[in-house]
């Protein structure tokens, strides 16, 4: 195209940007609109018309070269640059307030020990709205809190992305849709919009007009303010003087006429049209629920127990989703460990009307479920659960009811009692969707699952709002804003989740296992070589001997089946992977919790989120999901709940054994990005202090590692894949790439005389390497004294029988 | 008679090795004169740059750098 060329020819350095406004004023996509809505982009424009110098290039995304500080910039915390990302020190002592401010307008993208790093975006904006922000006490704020001036680019975005955003409300007012807005001009926006006045329900000219609410009213269960709360309702029940209540009420109807809302109604059903089209033309409505109003649905009698105290920070994430005294959807992001169910069971608390609990496995609904009945005083059956278990139903009219994602989105034929079981889910309205470990949802997932459960409000909560495809963004639409994030640094000086000390432990490969490593082959196969060398199994080992010998916990992590059952029968350890049966699962889980003898387990990825093990203090990897940041975090976070040792400053270990120079270095370095930027530092250990001096670890003598190799090379490629589990988010294909199911060993022929297999010929039967889980089913009463009181009742029982 | 050929004694990892020795076979046994032990190596000095080149090629190769983090 000429006149393209010729822009470019004029003016050399910025060409890019005017071809990128060309493109953008031809297409009228939604993309086109969020992309005009970033931040970076409206900053490339202003740069255009500034100078460069010769080390421009070097700030590509925000020169700032010219830019004067101010005078006091000393004792203000925030760099704030073009691009918009904010710079804060936490040294300052202005930190705290800033942190607080800051949290609400932008996301967290990095906290370390002494400088934390955020980002405006569209989102984090909006949600700053959506909890009461104005986009003038935004402007003001960072003006006051940075160091140079605003540049006008950044004021600009923020007051374009406020101006557009969390204006008008999605409301549900006896279970009717209502559109609902301070400003009357925005809504006269919107009808006009042709397909939102088509979905419009009432047939009247005008808007609604009603009194807004209080702000503040509503008090959060379990905190002081509620304790304060019921206090004033107690009082106000004494009698008072009727003019008096005359005057109240009066200045209560004074006050109601100041602040007014408009709304205009909408069809139920074309909701989600409505919804679509909004975020369309840039006016995203937020979503909001009135449950103090609500006389349709049935409320449930659920309090929080007298003893659950909830901790500050669960408070700031509540508040944020119950300021304006109504339910607002979210996601409120806690790191594992820091009580994320209590928040769930707090706001299950707070709205007080039917909630459905969704979560990615079958053992999280079971724990789900007793985390309800410990921390409210729910009566035991109004919480229902469905799984292929079992399938009830609550027999009031409110109830809790706990399910799966798979469960609810299934698509294959259902038996006849959970069809039922979804006919009344479909059936009913229901206050609260709480979405469990909400970031290995896949949107389509989620889609069907906001289709046939009409809830007034969703919660998400989840530990790491991460992904390696970028469909996290999805949840922004499909829920909400990110209400909260927690600092699991500040967390964890505070003592509400577990120090630890992370360490990556680098092992050389021996010769034999590399060269077979640098000879072609699969992919999965050179994963299992450098899973299976004999130093790595030894530092594992080593490891394994030397925190059992200090009283730790240990758990085992290996992606790899293959390698996990190598590593637990070698080692006499117990272990357990998806084909484990639930019955021996809980067994082995029981075992490790209560039992002195049994001190490591072994396990696969199921273990990686959802599971409790507060017992454990010790926490080493062999083998993981290539560079998944989440898998890391999650893995971390069984180890998060450690408290009972406090000794070296630490709680908790974390061990990610490496082989040297293979693949396995790669991905670690980029597993380790998210924990890092929470601030968590990564030990490097090369040499095992004493390794050298064990002669009694595994695969010692040249030999037996040449028989390993041997075994190694002999796996089947299917054994190098990680495994797939059947009703578990996680190896779905949309929460990870790849992983075929395993294929189920075939029955194999041999020729050999009967005599020979019964042992009537020169042989014997040795089995090695067994497993420790057939230990630990026949745990027999040992003690002497107590076998012989049981066998002396029986025999009291026998002799009055006969 | 007695033939000399001037070495250069090379110490590296395990794994390094293995490499060296990876090449080695793939070239007719023309860089290596003695295989020392898991970490030394004695090769042939005339050879030395060849093989210096060949395994930093080979490493960039079969071996995944970590990203350095974008500066911009």
């Amino acid at each position: 195209m000429p006149p393209k060329r010729k822009a470019k020819e004029a003016v050399d350095s910025d060409g890019y940007d005017s071809q990128e406004e060309e493109a953008l004023s031809d297409r009228e996509t939604f993309d086109s609109l969020r992309e005009s809505f970033d931040v970076k982009a409206m900053a490339k424009e202003a740069r255009a018309a500034r100078g460069s110098n010769a080390a421009s290039f070097l700030f590509k995304k925000c020169d700032q070269f010219d830019v004067g500080l101010k005078k006091d910039h000393a004792s203000r915390p925030l760099w704030i640059d073009d691009a918009g990302r904010i710079i804060l020190e936490s040294f300052s002592p202005l930190f705290d307030e800033a942190q607080d401010f800051l949290i609400n307008i932008a996301e967290p993208q990095s906290r370390v020990s002494k400088m934390h790093e955020y980002s405006l975006t569209t989102h984090s904006l909006f949600a700053a709205v959506s909890v009461g922000h104005s986009s003038k006490e935004i402007i003001d704020k960072l003006e006051q809190f940075s160091k140079i001036p605003l540049s006008p680019s950044v004021i600009a975005f923020i007051e374009k992305s406020t101006s557009s955003f969390g204006k008008a409300k999605i409301v549900l007012k006896k279970t009717l849709s209502y559109i609902e807005s301070d400003d009357p001009a925005i809504l006269e926006r919107l009808l006009k919009d042709s397909v939102i006045a088509e979905c419009r329900a009432d047939t009247t000219v005008g808007l609604i007009k009603e009194a807004a609410p209080k702000i503040g009213a509503m008090a959060i269960p379990g905190t002081k303010m509620a304790a304060g709360a019921n206090q004033i309702a107690h009082s106000s029940l004494d009698p008072q003087k009727p003019s008096e209540m005359i005057a109240t009420l009066r200045d209560e109807d004074d006050d109601e006429e100041v602040a007014q809302v408009h709304s205009f109604q909408i069809k139920s059903e074309e909701r989600e049209r409505v919804v679509k089209q909004c975020q369309d033309i840039g006016l995203p409505l937020t979503e909001e629920y009135d449950f103090n109003n609500d006389e349709v649905n049935a409320n449930l009698d659920i309090d929080l127990k007298p003893h659950a105290q909830i901790r500050y920070y669960q408070e700031k994430a509540l508040s944020k989703m119950f300021s304006n005294s109504r339910a607002r959807s979210g996601i409120i992001v806690l790191p594992c460990g820091a009580g994320k169910t209590l928040v769930g069971i707090t706001a299950a608390c707070g709205v007080k009307k039917s909630v459905i609990v969704l979560c990615t496995s079958a053992m999280s609904v079971v724990q789900w479920r007793a985390e309800f009945l410990k921390w409210s005083n729910i009566n035991a059956e109004d919480i229902a659960v469905f799984t292929s278990e079992s399938k009830n139903r609550f027999p009031r009219n409110a109830g809790i009811i706990i399910s799966t994602y798979t469960m609810i989105t299934s698509t294959r034929n259902r038996s006849y009692d959970s069809e039922k079981v979804m006919e009344f889910l479909r059936s009913r309205e229901w206050g609260l969707l709480i979405a469990d470990e909400v970031h290995v949802v896949p949107a389509n997932i989620f889609k069907k699952v906001t289709y046939s459960i009409a809830s007034h409000s969703k919660l998400g909560l989840t530990a790491t709002l991460l992904r390696e495809d970028d469909k996290i963004e999805d949840l922004n639409f499909l829920i909400g804003p990110k209400l909260y994030e927690a600092n699991w640094q500040e967390l964890s000086e505070q003592g509400h989740i577990a120090k630890v000390q992370c360490a990556e432990v680098w092992c050389q490969m021996t010769p034999e296992f590399y060269s077979e490593w640098l000879k072609p082959s699969t992919v999965q196969k050179r994963a299992l070589l450098a899973i299976m060398n004999p130093r790595k199994f030894q530092a594992c080992q080593f490891l394994i001997d030397y925190h059992e010998r200090r009283g730790d916990k240990i758990i085992v992590f290996s992606d790899n089946v293959y390698a996990l059952e190598k590593y637990a029968k070698k080692l006499n350890k117990a272990y357990i992977y998806g084909d484990t049966p639930q019955a021996e699962r809980l067994r082995i889980l029981e075992n490790f919790q209560h039992n002195d003898q049994v001190n490591t387990i072994f396990l696969s990825k199921i273990g990686d989120t959802s599971l409790d093990l507060p017992e454990a203090t010790c926490l080493i990897q062999i083998s993981s999901h290539y560079g998944s940041r989440r898998q890391e975090a999650q893995r971390l976070g069984r180890i998060l709940r450690a408290k009972r040792r406090n000794d070296e400053g630490f709680n908790a270990f974390f061990y990610s054994l490496v082989s040297k120079d293979t693949d396995e270095m790669y991905y670690s370095s980029k597993r380790q990005a998210f924990l890092v930027d929470q601030g968590y530092a990564f030990k490097v250990i090369t040499r095992l202090e004493g390794l050298e001096k064990c002669n009694d670890l595994a695969f010692y003598t040249p030999n037996e590692r040449k028989e390993l190799l041997i075994d190694v090379l002999l796996a089947k490629d299917t054994e190098g894949d990680t495994e797939k589990i059947a009703g578990d988010m996680f190896g779905s294909r949309f929460a990870s790439t790849g992983g075929k199911a395993r294929k189920k060993n075939g029955a194999r022929r041999t020729a050999g005389t009967l005599s020979e297999l019964s042992g009537g010929q020169d042989m014997a039967y040795i089995e090695y390497n067994k497993s420790r889980n057939k230990e630990l089913k026949q745990k027999g009463i040992k003690n002497n004294f107590i076998r012989k009181l049981q066998q002396k009742s029986v025999n009291a029982k026998k002799a009055a029988r006969g | 008679m007695v033939k000399a050929v001037k070495g250069t004694l090379v110490k590296c990892d395990a794994s390094i090795k293995a490499m060296l020795v990876k090449m080695d076979e793939d070239h007719n046994h023309e860089f290596i004169i003695e295989d020392l032990d898991e970490e030394h190596v004695l090769v042939k000095d005339s050879k030395l740059a060849e093989l210096k080149q060949r395994l930093q090629s080979m490493m960039k190769e079969r071996l995944k750098e970590p990203e350095s983090s974008d500066s911009d």
